[in-house]
Order: structure tokens, then C-alpha cells, then sequence
């Protein structure tokens, strides 16, 4: 029986969260052996060495791009801000055409996030290698950023 | 153009190129709406990843993208309280007239000094290239519109000055 009432409650219900169709984000948590991100030490010892191209190559290949665990994110993060900023501003051409396409990809990433948190002059530094990234994965790489879920 | 200006605005430049690849698209939750995806946030299905580019830690452009809308919220550099207090009536100036501006949004979006709504409409009516020259355009003009007003503030505050004092 429908009940006379003056509460109005029941308008605010969202109605369309119960519907089945509705999008729901695809966690195929591979949860399993998650992967730990760059070794810290190792990426320190090539940056004191010199070989801030291989730090690079070596970090961005390390990248914890399907990990959920925010903390191994962000330690990830630090490192690879570690390595941008200490390659010189004249090393970064150089830099960026010995990566290969996915490498390319999860850099622009990173710039990104580094552009999140700027810090004393950590943006003039980025604004150069993202200039430089897109010279060569040209708009992709950005729309790339954009759409992936998988985030660093 | 000091250092930064010109890589920080190519690199506003490349990223809303990116992110303006509007089209039409109708609502999913009510029949015959067509509202900014961005906005509403209906679904994340239909959200990009919001990003950030940053000059400075005061100047930086957050671009929230999505299938028929992107919205590009600026916060501009403000050195002391005139340029504070400039900033904020000339953004309250041109944003209750908002409708005049079409793509300006009426509010700014929280921790910037304004905001920038396009959709898919503007894209269509207007040329996408000149969309993103207008936002970089408006980016580069700003700074200096302000610093013109400040200077011109102070001009006239020690005129006043002068012409008070004289009396004494």
C-alpha cells in the first residue's frame, strides 16, 4: 500500500548506480608479484658515474606502470626526477633519441607527474624535455598520457 | 620573454592539441541531454587523465579533458597584494560576462584564477586551431595586461600624492 507521506528523501536516491550496464574500472589486479620499481642504488651509482642515459633507460624500463601501490609509485617517481634533472639541458636531445617508443611513452608520463608537484627550478628543466619529447613522438605521446589508464 | 615563457607555452600548446579531439556525444544517464562530460563526471569511461603543466610553483595550467568538452583552468602568477587584488576584479570582470567571452566558464575551478570550458560545439562553429591560439594568446597577454595596470595604479596613486602634499 502507498503510504501519504511528506518526506522527500527518496528524490535524492541515485537511481543509476544499479544499473548493470554501467562502466566499471577493469582492476585485473595482477596483485601477484607486484613489480618494486628502479633500484634506487643502482640509478645513484649510474648518475655518479655519468651515464645519465643509461640511469634513464634503466629507470624507465623499471617503471612500476601496473603497480596499484602508490608509494612504490611515488618512490618511482623521486628517481626518475633524480635522473631528469640531473642530465644537462645540452644532453637531453641526445637522451631522448636513444629511447625507443614505450620508453618514450611512460617519460612523457612521468613529466607529467613531475609538472604536479614543481619544485625550485624543476619546471624550467621539464618544460625542456617535454619540448624535446614531443619534437620526437610528436602529439601521440601526449594523447597517450591523456587516455591511459595505467598512470605512474 | 624571459626563459620559461616560450617552452611553457608550446608546451600548453601540444598538450591542448592533444586534449581538444571533441565530438559529439549525448548523455548516458538522461535522454535527448547533452551536457559536458567533464562537468557532470557521469562515468570515468568518458574522463581523460587531468593534467598539469607547470612554470612555477604560482603559474600552472591544469587541462581536464573528455570526450565532448576539456577544461583549462589557469592560475596566474601573483607577486604581491596589488597584483592580487588587479588579478582578481579583472577575472571577476570578465567572468560576469562570461556569455560574451563563449568559451569562458563563469566560475574558476578551485586553486586557480580562471577557467576555460570547451566543448564540442565550440569545435565545431570554430576553427580548433584558433581555439588553442586564442587560450595561449590569452596566457601570454595576461601577465602583461596586469603589470601595465599595476604600474599604471601606482603612476596614479603618486600623482595623487603629489597634488595632496602640495597643500602642505
Amino acid at each position: 500500500m502507498a503510504k501519504n507521506t511528506s518526506s522527500s528523501a527518496f528524490r535524492k536516491i541515485d537511481v543509476d548506480q544499479y544499473n548493470e550496464d554501467n562502466y566499471k574500472e577493469d582492476d585485473c589486479g595482477e596483485s601477484q608479484s607486484p613489480p618494486v620499481g628502479p633500484d634506487e642504488k643502482e640509478i645513484t651509482n649510474f648518475i655518479n658515474q655519468g651515464k645519465n642515459i643509461e640511469a634513464l633507460k634503466t629507470v624507465l624500463r623499471n617503471a612500476p606502470i601496473s603497480s596499484r601501490n602508490q608509494m612504490v609509485k611515488d618512490a618511482a617517481l623521486n628517481v626518475v626526477m633524480q635522473v631528469l634533472l640531473s642530465v644537462k639541458s645540452s644532453q637531453i636531445e641526445e637522451a631522448v633519441n636513444a629511447l625507443d617508443r614505450d620508453h618514450l611513452d611512460i617519460l612523457m608520463k612521468y613529466i607529467y607527474r613531475g609538472f604536479e608537484t614543481p619544485s625550485e627550478g624543476s619546471s624550467g628543466q621539464l618544460l625542456a624535455w617535454h619540448e624535446k619529447v614531443h619534437a620526437v613522438a610528436g602529439v601521440g605521446c601526449i594523447v597517450r598520457v591523456l587516455t591511459d589508464k595505467k598512470r605512474v | 620573454m624571459s626563459a620559461t615563457l616560450r617552452p611553457y607555452l608550446s608546451a600548453v600548446r601540444s598538450t591542448l592539441e592533444a586534449a581538444m579531439c571533441l565530438e559529439n556525444f549525448s548523455s548516458q544517464v538522461v535522454e535527448r541531454h547533452n551536457k559536458p562530460e567533464v562537468e557532470v563526471r557521469t562515468s570515468k569511461e568518458l574522463l581523460l587523465n587531468p593534467v598539469v603543466i607547470s612554470r612555477n610553483e604560482k603559474e600552472k595550467v591544469l587541462i581536464e579533458a573528455s570526450i565532448n568538452s576539456v577544461r583549462i583552468s589557469i592560475s596566474i602568477k601573483q607577486a604581491d597584494e596589488i597584483e592580487k587584488i588587479l588579478c582578481h576584479k579583472f577575472m571577476r570582470f570578465m567572468m560576469m560576462r562570461a556569455e560574451n567571452f563563449v568559451v569562458l566558464r563563469r566560475k574558476p575551478v578551485e586553486g586557480y584564477d580562471i577557467s576555460f570550458l570547451i566543448t564540442n560545439f565550440h569545435t565545431e562553429a570554430m576553427y580548433k586551431h584558433k581555439l588553442v591560439d586564442f587560450v595561449i594568446h590569452f596566457m601570454e597577454e595576461i601577465d602583461k595586461e596586469i603589470s601595465e595596470m599595476k604600474l599604471a595604479v601606482n603612476a596614479r596613486a603618486r600623482v595623487c600624492a603629489e597634488e595632496f602634499l602640495k597643500r602642505f
